[in-house]
């Protein structure tokens, strides 16, 4: 009888420490469920150009449900029902931006460094986002080589809801972004940071983090710009991902 | 009183050193909720000559008639001429005034005593940054401190007619607190629960001068009162309402809103690190006060120090603190009142320990704390007043329910729409939210605009700039094309600004005029 005790209770532990670590994290509530399209067999078949989805890793969400109902016409992006669509890229694409360098218009940020814009690490927690001074800031990531990026994928900062203004992503071979620009995103509706009119819609802040089709640009640097957000007039970034392949 | 010219030098210097801290940038805080329906009510004032209290909301009088002088002096004609600094400025004024008052007890206090209070008034957080910020608040200390300030030199005057006159301006100070802010109250039970507490701890019974005192000062407090109420406007119910505010106040006490817990003030002094800001603490003033209010106890005071001023002092500020950590409903602009009392107890307290350290050597050590941790202090209240990000985000203490910088964004947004409109300022605007302020601020100077908290009929304007929350039910209500895009405007609150087609198109095609469009690969 005790020999049976004893089994059943190896057991029982061997059961609880085999359960991986995030199996022990608590079910989000359905109306924040991550989007499961990348964990789907079929979504990951080749397309005719022999594209495959992109794979992201999403932190855990922060806050429930996006804040309100987006009308027609409106300069916001609608919320999404379902999951979002994937970004197709040849196979072999990954995040060219991790561990990269980043510099920032801001030399002395509020808080943190401006590292952990690639560090991996995208939940919305403390000691996990720099936060730059206000009015139009920059942060720069030098992939230390060209890439043809396919996607880039912006945390701001997703632990309460808002929306960043004029947010623009541009992409170059040129250090200084003076030659050969190339704008992958831009939000800034009336110019007023400068880079142009954007046709693109401001967006709230999610844990899914802001997917950007780059389709396939070719750049060794990439620049993201904010001017503030609803919340304030800092510019948050928790992390950034660059998808892309070496450049042939 | 001390009059000696070092003195009054150093005096002066902490005054030109709390105008150095105060005076600087009245614009670069946005305008919080409160600043704006002052500013709202004192424009009707200044429009109108007619003041009207309403025992619901706002406070007395005393802020609109002390702003009066800037707009006579200044060539505004209207309030969408002024900026915040032409209303900031008046708090700045009543805050200084807290040092220059110091001249009246600074035979109570002993004149080193004296200067340390007026550096650490000048040098306080919280003080910089109230005396920055319209409302009543900073008035509120100053004609408390004016009344304690009569009451002393009262009790010093030697003659009749000196008593006289020092009790006439006790009874102003009491009729201009009634006129401030309904939270008088609070200092009045505690100014006079102090006061008979000294009188029996010191075995005086002063009954005669407190009957004088009185007699006289009483009709001045009411003659005070009756002509800020409504004399001066010619509105008689105004004396009336002012008494029936208080029930309206009593039963806000009880923390429906603003609820914090009892020691919220307490952490606010002692020491506060909201998420990854700066860490604030005014710890110099709370030892200091401590070690004050120990040498009130302790029976000894050093030389120059009345003993029974700084007992009396040490008892009101305690009464101060223990009345509004017991009330629920708090605001942080409301530590003033007991900070003030900690204050004037810390000049005490920095002379005592540089006088019971007889070595020279350690009072040296001591005098280098003591200004090492003055210098934490000013550079505290300079970032919280005067750094773009600090002065009005939620990581200071001394930042509460405040409009975000986006609301100022905001403004330039309608500005641009209506530059790009040809009825400029006389767009039409629709504002749908619970709590509209400060918005009118910010729409001031545009001559139609309706505020509303439900969706009115006749939605379909220019803009409408609607709270996030209601945007489904305006989707329904709105027939014209609208584009929107969103404006913050408090950390919780997110703005819808619906721009009219035909306007957001000439908007698009100004600025791109001013600009060339981008293009996407």
């Amino acid at each position: 009888m005790r020999q049976i005790l004893l089994i059943g209770m190896v057991v029982t532990l061997g059961l609880v420490f085999a359960r991986p670590a995030g199996a022990q994290e608590s079910k989000p509530a359905a109306a924040t469920q991550p989007a499961k399209s990348d964990e789907k067999a079929d979504a990951k078949q080749p397309d005719d150009r022999g594209f495959v989805p992109i794979e992201l890793k999403l932190p855990k969400p922060a806050f429930k449900g996006t804040p309100a109902n987006v009308p027609p016409g409106t300069n916001l992006e609608p919320p999404r029902k379902g999951p979002r669509p994937p970004v197709l890229a040849p196979p072999g694409t990954k995040n060219v931006a991790f561990k990269k360098p980043v510099t920032s218009s801001d030399t002395d940020p509020i808080v943190g460094n401006v590292k952990m814009v690639t560090d991996g690490n995208k939940e919305a927690s403390e000691g996990t986002y720099v936060e730059l001074g206000p009015r139009p800031q920059w942060i720069q990531i030098d992939l230390k080589d060209k890439f043809a990026i396919y996607a880039i994928v912006v945390w701001h900062f997703h632990g309460s809801a808002r929306v960043y203004h004029d947010t623009v992503v541009q992409v170059s071979n040129d250090p200084d972004f003076i030659d050969k620009v190339e704008t992958v995103f831009n939000n800034d509706h009336d110019n007023s940071s400068g880079l142009g009119l954007g046709q693109d819609k401001e967006y709230w802040e999610t844990y899914e983090g802001k997917l950007i089709d780059a389709k396939g640009v070719v750049g060794r640097y990439v620049r993201l710009y904010s001017k503030g957000s609803t919340a304030d007039d800092q510019n948050h970034y928790t992390e950034v991902e660059v998808y892309g392949v070496p450049a042939k | 009183m001390s009059r000696t010219p070092v003195f009054v030098a150093l005096l002066l210097a902490s005054v030109a050193l709390a105008l150095a801290f105060r005076l600087p940038q009245l614009n670069l805080r946005p305008m919080h909720g409160d600043e704006a329906v002052h500013a709202y009510k004192c424009n009707e004032l200044w429009q109108s000559g007619l003041y009207v209290y309403d025992p619901e909301e706002y406070h007395g009088p005393t802020l609109y008639y002390g702003t009066l002088p800037v707009f006579w002096l200044s060539s505004v004609k209207g309030w969408a001429q002024t900026s915040a600094a032409a209303y900031r400025i008046v708090p700045v004024f009543f805050g200084v005034g807290l040092i220059l008052l110091l001249f009246l007890v600074a035979d109570g206090l002993g004149r080193p005593a004296t200067i340390c209070a007026a550096v650490l008034t000048a040098l306080s957080s919280p003080m910089v940054f109230y005396s920055r910020y319209y409302i009543q608040e900073t008035l509120l200390v100053f004609f408390t401190f004016l009344v304690m300030a009569a009451g002393w030199r009262f009790t010093r005057a030697g003659r009749m007619s000196g008593q006289w006159s020092w009790a006439v301006l006790l009874g102003a100070g009491i009729g201009l607190m009634h006129a401030t802010k309904e939270t008088c109250v609070i200092a009045w039970a505690c100014l006079a629960l102090a006061l008979a507490i000294v009188v029996l701890w010191s075995h005086t019974a002063p009954r005669r001068a407190l009957v004088g005192v009185i007699a006289i000062a009483l009709p001045a407090a009411v003659l005070t009162s009756l002509l800020l109420f409504a004399g001066l406007s010619s509105h008689l119910g105004g004396a009336v309402d002012s008494v029936r505010g208080y029930a309206t106040y009593f039963r806000r006490a009880a923390g429906v809103t603003h609820y914090h817990p009892w020691y919220y003030y307490l952490q606010i002094l002692g020491f506060v690190h909201y998420a990854s800001g700066p860490t604030w603490s005014e710890a110099l003033i709370v030892v200091l006060g401590a070690v004050g209010a120990f040498v009130a106890l302790r029976g000894r005071a050093p030389t120059g120090v009345d003993l029974n001023l700084v007992r009396f002092l040490a008892v009101y500020t305690l009464l101060m603190l223990c009345v509004y950590s017991v009330i629920p409903y708090k605001t942080p602009w409301c530590v003033l009142g007991f900070l003030h009392g900690l204050i004037l107890l810390a000049g005490v307290g920095a002379v005592w320990l540089l006088h019971v350290v007889r070595v020279r050597a350690a009072q040296v050590c001591v005098g280098v704390v003591l200004l090492a941790a003055a210098g934490q202090l000013g550079w505290q209240a300079w970032r919280g007043s005067h750094d773009y990000v600090f002065c009005a985000d939620p990581r200071n203490p001394c930042v509460y329910a405040h409009p975000v910088r986006d609301v100022e964004a905001l403004e330039v947004d309608v500005e641009r729409l209506a530059a790009a409109s040809p009825l400029g300022h006389g767009l039409l605007i629709r504002v749908v939210i619970e709590n509209c302020w400060p918005l009118p601020w910010y729409l001031r100077r545009f001559g139609r605009v309706g505020y509303y908290e439900h969706i009115p009929d006749d939605a379909d304007v220019d803009v409408v700039l609607a709270s996030t929350k209601l945007e489904s039910e305006l989707e329904h209500r709105l027939h014209h094309d609208y584009e929107v895009t969103y404006r913050g405007l408090r950390r919780d609150e997110v703005l819808a600004v619906y721009v009219r087609r035909d306007l957001w198109d000439a908007f698009r095609a100004r600025q791109t005029r001013a600009g060339t469009t981008a293009t996407s690969p």
